[in-house]
Parts: C-alpha cells; structure tokens; sequence
C-alpha cells in the first residue's frame, strides 16, 4: 500500500460523508430531532478530521499518476485547487459544528435557529457542491473517456464560476514560501498553538488519572474550548505549511505516523464523549477517584499527545523516509 | 526542493572582510568530542531527541503556566483557585528539563547561539517570566488569608506579564531558526 492507495481509498469519506451529514443535518429541522442534529454535527466534525489525510496523501496519487503520458498537468491542477478549496470549506463546517456541540452542552436553547447554525448549514451546503466537484475533476484526470468537452480545463458556467474561488496551487504554495519571516510565524502559531493545548488538555487528563484530586472533573472540563481554540490553531498552520512544502511532508514517515496519532485522538474523543466515560468525568468531585475506564482513556490521550509531539519533531530528521517509486 | 526566500546561508557575508570574527572559545566547543557528536549524528537521540525534551519542556512549563494565567484572569471559574497551586511543580519540571536541554542545544551549536542577539533577548524574557512564577507562587498562592477574589485581583496583573512574556520567549526561540548568522564556527 502506498500514498496513491490511501488517496483512493479515503477519497470517499469526505464526498459521500458531507451529503449524509447534511441530510441527517437537514432532517433534523424538519422532524425536530435534536439526537439526530447531535449525530450530523459529530459526523460534520469527523469528516473533517478524516479530510485532512485524504488531501495530504493526494500528492503521492499525484506522483504515481504523473508517470503516465497521457495524463496532463493542467487536468490534476484543477482537482488540487478544487480540493483545497473544499478542504477549507470542510474544515470551517467541521469547526463549526464543534462549537454548536459545546454549546448544546451547555445551554438548553427553546429556539429551533440560531447564527451558529444557520452558519452550519450554509457552510456544509458549499462543502458538499465543492466536494463534488473535487470528485469529477478527480475522476476526470484519469477518464478522459468521459470528458463532456474536448478540453475540460476550460472551465464553463457554474464551474468557471466555482473556479474563480479555487487556488492554483502552485501559486498557493510559492505564497507560502513567500518570505522566512511568514513561515516563522507560522511555526511560532503552531507551537503558540501546542502549548495551549497541552497544557489545557494535560491538566484535564491528569486530574483524571489522579492528580490533585480537589480539583472537579466538570469545572476543569470548561477548558475544553482553549484546548479545541489550540488544536484549530495548529490545524491551520499545519495545513498551510504542508501546502508550502506538501513533498517534504508527504513523503515523511513521521508526519504520517503524527496524521495517525490525530486520528487516533479524534477517535480517543468520540470514544470519551460518546460512553458514560464522559459523565464520570463530569461528576467527578473532590476527592473521587475517576472509573479504571475513563483513566484508560485519559492515559491514552496523554500518551498520543506526546507522540504527535514527538513526531511532529522528527518530521525535519525522517524527510524522503517514503519512497517515491 | 523548496526555497524560503529569505533563508538562504548568509555565511558568504564572510568574503567581505568586515565582517568581525567570533570568539575563539565557540571554536574550542564545537570543535569537542560531545558538540560534534550531538550535531553530527545520524543517531536519533542526538541532536532530535534532545530538541524533543525542549519541546517536552515548553509544553509542560508554559502550558501549566498559560493554564493559571488563563484561570486568574477569569477563565473556567468553576476551577477552584487554591489547588492549582501544584501546577508549580509541573512548571519547575519543565523548567528543569529546558535548562539542562537547553545547555546541550548551545553546546551543539555555540556560535549559532551566541552571536545571534535573539538568543539574549529569548533569554531575557524566560529569566522575567521565571520571575513572574515565582511572585505568583509567593504573592498569589503564597498567602493563605487570600480568598479567591483576592488572589485574582492580586494575580491579574502577574498573569497578563505571563502570558505576555511567555509569547515572546517562545516566539524569540522560534526565530532562533530563521535568524541565525553563522550555523557553525567560520573557517
């Protein structure tokens, strides 16, 4: 299995996922289902963690498929800048959707509408036209059998219309690369980013696991919002730095391994928040001890934060780890 | 292969004759059985590892620390004040670890640190945030009488210079990599 695999493979999620989302999203309104709205939100969210590899590993397809003369630029181009564009898309839908499921936690809201939602909804609508998009310019590059005109580079009506908002991504990644003042303080974000979150969801963690057991589980849990504010920081930095450089990144075995560990915590998340482990955090007062369960789960997000950390720092040492064949 | 404009080697400013030379002794260090070894190994607990426990530091010490600023300043109300007072020893680790980390990062690369001015000044503002910890520890968590009105009306001022300072102390480190004049010791 290789980067072209995994690009086949994931490619799926983020097109066919947004569409479900969005009718479960939908459907919610109509037959007044806040349940049903819960699980759109967390698929929403989801979606967009799973994005992430599916546009990282796009370049590996890239190389396989470049070794065919009959496949042009121009043809993958266009599906790369539609991609990023969805990918922003879905990231903001995604983010969205987590901050409507923190406040639903919190506040009981008799009204069937709000900004945040509304907001949800235009977004995910984008993300799914967009999606679609990224799916036929995809197809196109490697079918030129069904290609509708004789050059479908040449865009018309709603396309060129949608590519108007689409990067080149050369362009995209030489802007990037624009000076090394920008790419400091993108890293010096991305590590502003890292210690926000480590230290927000490290004392949660540890109080789980027994440290200082006068502090409440519920009232540490309220710091759960620095830590998403951290995690979205790094998200973005990261992104736009893979966009900068995406084939040192790519072919990195620890920058895969890192995309692993985030995966494994949104997957560590939706285990704690979706048991009763997550009640027996917030009912966690002073002095208890938290169940062996929600321990279990505590250690492992401790342990796959200090791995993305460890990976993240080995990225620059294990560049051209894959290789390119 | 990508190029950052703006990083490329300015070693070259050499050639022009008035550039000043550096110090000797940075010579004498990395010249070193141990300096050379922590560079130039293939190993990945050299040079990488020890980068990672800086890292490891940093997350710990100011993490802990943001999280008590955040938490004086008003932040998550509900935690109740007084217990943080643990997190201290959190901090401490981290700080211990970065010291001792950071020491083995200067002794890799001397005259990459030391001729470069933003190394002072990240320095600088680690030694005031430092300082910072310690007036929260003894005028903030110290005094026992305080109720929590009082330890965050004492701490806000304390906790702003923190997070202030802690900013610029990781953001100097970070352009330690983008600033430097010489990498290693000039032939």
């Amino acid at each position: 299995m290789n980067l072209a695999h995994l690009h086949l493979l994931l490619n799926h999620f983020p097109i066919i996922g947004t569409i479900l989302a969005l009718g479960l999203f939908i459907t919610s309104f109509i037959g007044k289902n806040d349940d049903l709205k819960r699980s759109a939100l967390i698929i929403f969210a989801a979606i967009a963690l799973i994005t992430l590899p599916v546009f990282f590993s796009g370049i590996g397809a890239q190389r396989a498929v470049r070794k065919d003369p009959g496949v042009s630029t121009a043809v993958i181009d266009r599906h790369e800048g539609a991609a990023i564009l969805a990918m922003f898309l879905m990231l903001i839908t995604g983010a969205l959707a987590l901050i409507e499921l923190w406040r639903r936690r919190r506040i009981v809201t008799e009204k069937p509408w709000s900004g945040n939602l509304l907001a949800i909804l235009v977004f995910s609508l984008l993300t799914t036209g967009v999606m679609a998009r990224v799916g036929t310019t995809g197809g196109d590059i490697r079918h030129p059998e069904i290609w509708d005109v004789r050059d479908v580079t040449q865009e018309t009506g709603i396309s060129a219309f949608v590519h108007m908002f689409e990067p080149t991504p050369s362009k995209f990644t030489d802007l990037m690369l624009v000076s090394k003042y920008w790419w400091a303080f993108m890293m010096d974000l991305h590590f502003l980013g890292l210690a926000l979150l480590i230290g927000t969801v490290g004392i949660l963690n540890l109080r789980v696991l027994g440290f200082e057991k006068r502090l409440t589980g519920a009232s540490l849990h309220r710091l759960m919002p620095w830590a998403l504010a951290g995690f979205g920081i790094n998200v973005l930095t990261g992104t736009l730095a893979f966009i900068g450089m995406p084939s040192y990144y790519a072919f990195d075995v620890a920058f895969w391994l890192k995309i692993l560990a985030v995966m494994l915590l949104g997957l560590n998340a939706a285990v704690f928040y979706l048991t009763d482990a997550f009640h027996s955090v917030e009912q966690l007062g002073s002095g208890e001890d938290a169940s062996r369960f929600a321990k279990l789960i505590a250690g492992s997000a401790l342990f796959l934060w200090f791995a993305v950390l460890t990976l993240g720092r080995y990225i620059q040492s294990y560049a051209d780890t894959i290789p390119l064949r | 292969m990508y190029i950052l404009r703006g990083a490329e080697k300015t070693e070259s400013l050499l050639g022009q004759g008035e550039a000043l030379v550096p110090p000797t002794f940075l010579r004498s260090i990395e010249d070193s059985g141990f300096s050379t070894w922590l560079r130039e190994s293939e190993s990945p607990f050299a040079f990488y590892f020890v980068l990672l426990f800086h890292t490891f530091g940093l997350a710990l010490l100011v993490g802990a620390n943001a999280v008590m600023d955040l938490r004086i300043l008003g932040v998550a109300r509900e935690i109740p004040l007084a217990p943080l007072k643990r997190l201290f020893r959190i901090m401490w680790i981290g700080f211990g670890i970065n010291a001792f980390t950071g020491v083995l990062l200067i002794l890799a690369y001397p005259t990459k640190a030391l001729t470069n001015p933003v190394f002072y000044t990240k320095l600088t503002l680690i030694a005031l945030a430092i300082w910072i910890i310690t007036l929260l520890r003894d005028r903030v968590f110290g005094d026992a009488s305080l109720d929590e009105i009082a330890m965050m009306a004492r701490g806000a001022t304390l906790a702003k210079w923190s997070l202030f300072l802690w900013v610029g102390a990781i953001s100097a480190g970070r352009l330690l990599a983008y600033t430097y004049k010489y990498l290693t010791y000039p032939c």
